[in-house]
């Protein structure tokens, strides 16, 4: 079916080009707020110009002082990596149950692990804060903590599961033949062959977590508030370049998480 | 049932999964001596990779019972039962070493460090891969995996070393040299072995015994020679090898042939009467005849001409031989012939085909 | 024999439940374990997510007056009010047409790329597709902010165009509905590109090959050939940016500048500022029965596709 007469191909090249410069400008716009920031760090000029003045480094030399942003970062990494590891002790047991197991009603509870990621944030949020309240854990890491576990569970869920559908369930059977029990084949064998898509997803859940702050500026603004809270109350003040030398270092933060997964088992599996 | 002398027994073993369908396995006999190797072959589904599993430990039987050493091991769990299995896959952890690999079933037995180190490097060099210890499982050939599958399932002396369809994975010619290499090692280290395929080669040139499974049960159980040359049934007949099956009357019992074989005559429906051979008292029945390609001899319907009397439907040359298949009423024939010092045979030639008495075997199995 | 009777009777019995006594034991085990191993996920998730939801919309039923203050009741009135009040069906209506016009605009400009990374040969298709997925794993909190930066009126759009002089005075680009449609579309193009990759699996080239060999244009196969096809993709990517775009919160709170009211910026006006709960969660429901009504045709269409 090589269908490629030569005056037809000649005359595609115009189109294909003006095609691609569209692709071009798509991918410049999607990219464009992230670049921007990134300029921006290295403007010497408090306010917003175009095109940037002398070049500094002194949004970043000032960035250890301001102690609202060293606070907010310490919350923000104790909630997410203790919400990261919650999810993941809760997450991989049950994504096991439901690969490996047979039961009643496993398709409802698949759906049903999923289903934070279909319910919009700010409305668990305002449960969450009705909940919270009443019995004083907001504006605790344990509230921030409970508030963040249904919407990264399902990321786990989701790579743990791929990941063991794609394992070979007979490395299992052989573990268990040579004299190991249940546990010891667990710890010795499926879990190790199943580690990049459980790392991938705990990743995703901490990023998700850190990046957060819907729910975070609900269940703790005034009192714990975390790092996405203190950028969004800053930002909401004033637009200048005070933040964008922070938010390049959470850029390169989630760059790297992206590489992280990309090579674990591809991005586009992972959030899928 | 001898079961105090065999390896391995297997009692009325059933495994069966509802109750709409017919059991994967349906009260299975069988016993094996020590240090036999049992081929379990038969189509898929028919029942050989559940047996297979049930004897690991890693499907639960319905009914029945598996006795190992005289010991009843039904309720003992997998990893208590001492067993060795090659999978089809190979299964070897990707996240080991090949060393790694075989030491495993010597580390969940607790063996000390300089005997798993031994017994490990003994086991590859068994294998002849010792040179690979260090290396990953994925960079090896598919016959590499196999070896360290076969070194990983013996270097903890299993009871039974148990093989699910270990050469299926590999290419043709491989496949045959790993035939004679796992038969080797097998001998030399005496492991009692079930083997679970659908290849009736390997299966006649590694067994010692064959069980032929059909339909979740053993349609025949016996030396590779027994199995070619006196199958039971007309499935069994079919399976192994290509057979020429035909329906004839059994009319009278003749003399002893010894082997347990008397003569008979026989006579095809229209066609007249012919000599076969079967076990005796089958006088007065119908059953069917069986006579192999390479044993039926076709040739020109001259005025000598003895045997059924048919024409030529097709002929395929493959070098050696040429084969004929020849018309006959409402059987075809397919006879197989030697290319040298034959009058050749044409599509559409009148042809008649026949065979010696002795090469013709009544089945025992009644026809229904 | 008693192997025999043991047959005997399960075929008596009709071999509906597993009869072996070590297939009952282990079917008994494997229950316990796939319970044991899904209780830590069912309680995580309880306290997490059904308590709150469940209390949410129990509270969506009390009567609120404000600064905390809860009455205890069991009315509808609470859900109907923002219904018969004129500034919420602005609103509801705001949340609405932001959904529809930035789904509409992010597949526009989402097209080409998910166009682009179905058809491409390329070896650096996978670099390309990580890319465009990139951004979804950046706070929206920073990329609204980027887009802060860019379009206020002090901002480098407006600074840049006065400096080469082509506008005297700044344009309205932020704080309001325009500057939030703008950063919904880049927040959530990976989004929509994703769906979109996903839904374009009938797409070939060489069914466009094959089209354009029997004499059709270019634009001509795109028209007859290519729209089509991708048409389940660009459907499920809509709706998913809309579900998406009108629960947003945090690029209509800092792009609208408090000028752009919806649903989800009363809520928070509600609960953190007003301290009207029950009216708050009344919102939240109303939110939720937008959104899942969208989720619900969303997934009937998926169903639908898959089974074709």
């Amino acid at each position: 079916m090589s269908a490629e007469p030569v005056p037809f191909k000649a005359r595609t090249n115009i189109g294909r080009l003006a095609f691609l410069l569209i692709v071009l400008a798509s991918y410049l716009f999607l990219a464009a707020p992230l670049v921007i920031i990134f300029v921006m760090s290295f403007n010497g000029n408090q306010y917003l110009s175009w095109p940037p003045e002398n070049f500094t480094l002194d949004w970043y030399r000032v960035l250890p002082e301001q102690s609202q942003f060293i606070e907010g970062l310490q919350t923000t990494l104790i909630t997410a990596s203790s919400s990261t590891a919650l999810v993941l002790l809760c997450g991989v047991p049950a994504a096991l149950a439901l690969n490996r197991y047979e039961f009643r009603g496993k398709g409802a509870l698949s759906a049903f692990f999923l289903s934070p990621l279909l319910v919009p944030t700010i409305v668990l949020a305002v449960g969450l804060v009705l909940i919270l309240g009443p019995i004083g854990l907001t504006n605790t890491y344990l509230g921030i903590i409970i508030g963040h576990f249904a919407i990264t569970f399902p990321y786990i869920i989701r790579t743990t599961l791929m990941a063991l559908l794609t394992s070979d369930t007979s490395c299992e059977e052989a573990a268990r033949v040579l004299g190991a029990g249940r546990f010891t084949v667990f710890r010795r064998v499926t879990l190790p062959i199943i580690a990049p898509g459980v790392i991938a997803g705990g990743v995703i859940a901490f990023i998700v977590s850190f990046d957060e702050a819907v729910i975070s500026l609900f269940v703790a603004e005034s009192g714990r508030p975390t790092l996405p809270v203190h950028v969004l109350r800053y930002v909401e003040q004033s637009a200048d370049a005070a933040v964008a030398a922070l938010s390049v270092i959470l850029i390169l933060f989630s760059l790297l998480i992206v590489i992280i997964v990309e090579r674990l088992m591809g991005l586009r599996t992972a959030l899928r | 049932m001898n079961t105090l002398e065999s390896k391995l027994s297997l009692v009325g073993l059933t495994k069966s999964y509802a109750s709409s369908i017919p059991p994967a396995v349906d009260r299975l006999d069988m016993d094996v001596e020590d240090g036999h190797l049992v081929a379990l072959l038969g189509p898929s589904g028919c029942g050989k990779t559940t047996t297979l599993r049930m004897v690991a430990g890693l499907l639960d039987p319905s009914a029945g019972r598996i006795m190992v050493d005289g010991q009843n091991i039904t309720n003992t769990p997998v990893h208590k039962r001492g067993m060795g299995m090659v999978f089809q896959s190979y299964a070897l952890f990707p996240h080991m070493n090949v060393a790694e690999n075989v030491s495993f079933g010597l580390q969940m037995r607790k063996r000390p460090k300089q005997d798993q180190e031994r017994l490990v490097q003994q086991a590859l060099e068994m294998v002849q891969l010792d040179h690979l210890a260090k290396r990953r499982t994925k960079a090896l050939s598919g016959g590499q995996q196999q070896r360290i599958a076969l070194a990983r399932a013996l270097v903890v002396e299993p009871t039974l070393l148990l093989l699910d369809e270990p050469l299926s994975n590999l290419d043709a010619k491989l496949r045959e040299t790993m035939r004679t290499e796992i038969r080797q090692i097998q001998q030399r280290t005496g492991a009692t072995t079930l083997f679970v395929t659908h290849d009736q080669d390997e299966a006649l040139d590694m067994a010692d015994r064959i069980a032929v499974m059909n339909g979740g049960l053993i349609e025949q159980f016996g030396s590779p020679r027994d199995i070619y040359e006196r199958p039971r049934t007309r499935f069994v007949a079919n399976f192994i090898g290509r057979a020429n099956l035909i329906q004839a009357s059994i009319d009278a019992e003749g003399e002893d042939q010894g082997e347990g074989l008397v003569q008979y005559q026989i006579s095809v429906a229209d066609h007249g009467r012919f000599l076969a051979v079967g076990e005796p008292g089958m006088a007065g029945t119908t059953r069917h005849v069986l006579v192999r390609p390479h044993r039926l001899r076709a040739g020109p319907s001259g005025s000598d001409a003895e045997g059924l009397r048919g024409s030529v439907e097709s002929t395929s040359y493959t070098g050696d031989s040429i084969s004929y298949r020849v018309r006959v009423g409402e059987d075809l024939f397919t006879a197989e012939m030697l290319t040298a010092g034959q009058d050749q045979l044409r599509v559409g030639d009148e042809a008649a085909v026949s065979w010696k008495a002795s090469d013709a075997l009544v089945l025992p199995e009644e026809v229904s | 024999m008693s192997t025999t009777q043991a047959i005997s009777t399960r075929e008596a019995s009709g071999r509906a439940k597993p009869t072996g006594t070590q297939e009952r034991r282990t079917a008994r085990r494997n229950r316990l374990t796939s319970g044991g191993l899904l209780v830590p996920a069912l309680i995580g998730l309880t306290i997490s997510f059904i308590v709150p939801m469940l209390w949410m919309i129990r509270m969506a039923f009390n009567e609120g007056a404000g600064s905390g203050v809860v009455i205890e009741t069991f009315t509808l009135q609470t859900i109907l009010d923002p219904l018969t009040d004129s500034y919420y069906w602005w609103v509801i209506w705001n949340t609405f047409s932001m959904g529809v016009i930035s789904a509409t605009l992010c597949i526009i400009v989402s097209y080409p790329i998910a166009l682009f990374l179905t058809r491409t040969m390329s070896r650096w298709k996978g670099i390309l597709i990580a890319i465009a997925l990139a951004p979804l794993l950046t706070s929206d909190v920073v990329r609204t902010y980027g887009w802060m930066v860019i379009l206020s009126n002090d901002g480098i759009l407006n600074t840049a165009l006065m400096n080469l002089g082509i506008i005297s005075s700044p344009l309205q680009l932020a704080n309001n509905m325009s500057g939030v449609i703008i950063g919904l579309v880049q927040i959530f193009m990976p989004y929509a590109i994703l769906a979109m990759i996903s839904g374009f699996g009938r797409l070939s080239p060489q069914l466009e090959e094959a089209a354009s060999s029997l004499g059709a244009n270019r634009f001509t196969t795109f028209l007859r050939i290519t729209l089509p096809l991708s048409l389940p993709g660009i459907l499920t990517a809509f709706l998913l940016v809309f579900v998406l775009s009108i629960s947003t919160f945090v690029t209509p709170r800092l792009l609208g500048g408090g000028v752009v009211q919806v649903l989800a910026t009363s809520i928070y006006d509600q609960t953190t500022e007003l301290l009207n709960w029950p009216f708050a969660a009344a919102l939240a429901v109303i939110l939720l029965i937008l959104f899942g009504t969208v989720v619900g045709l969303y997934q009937a269409l998926t169903k639908k596709l898959e089974g074709e």
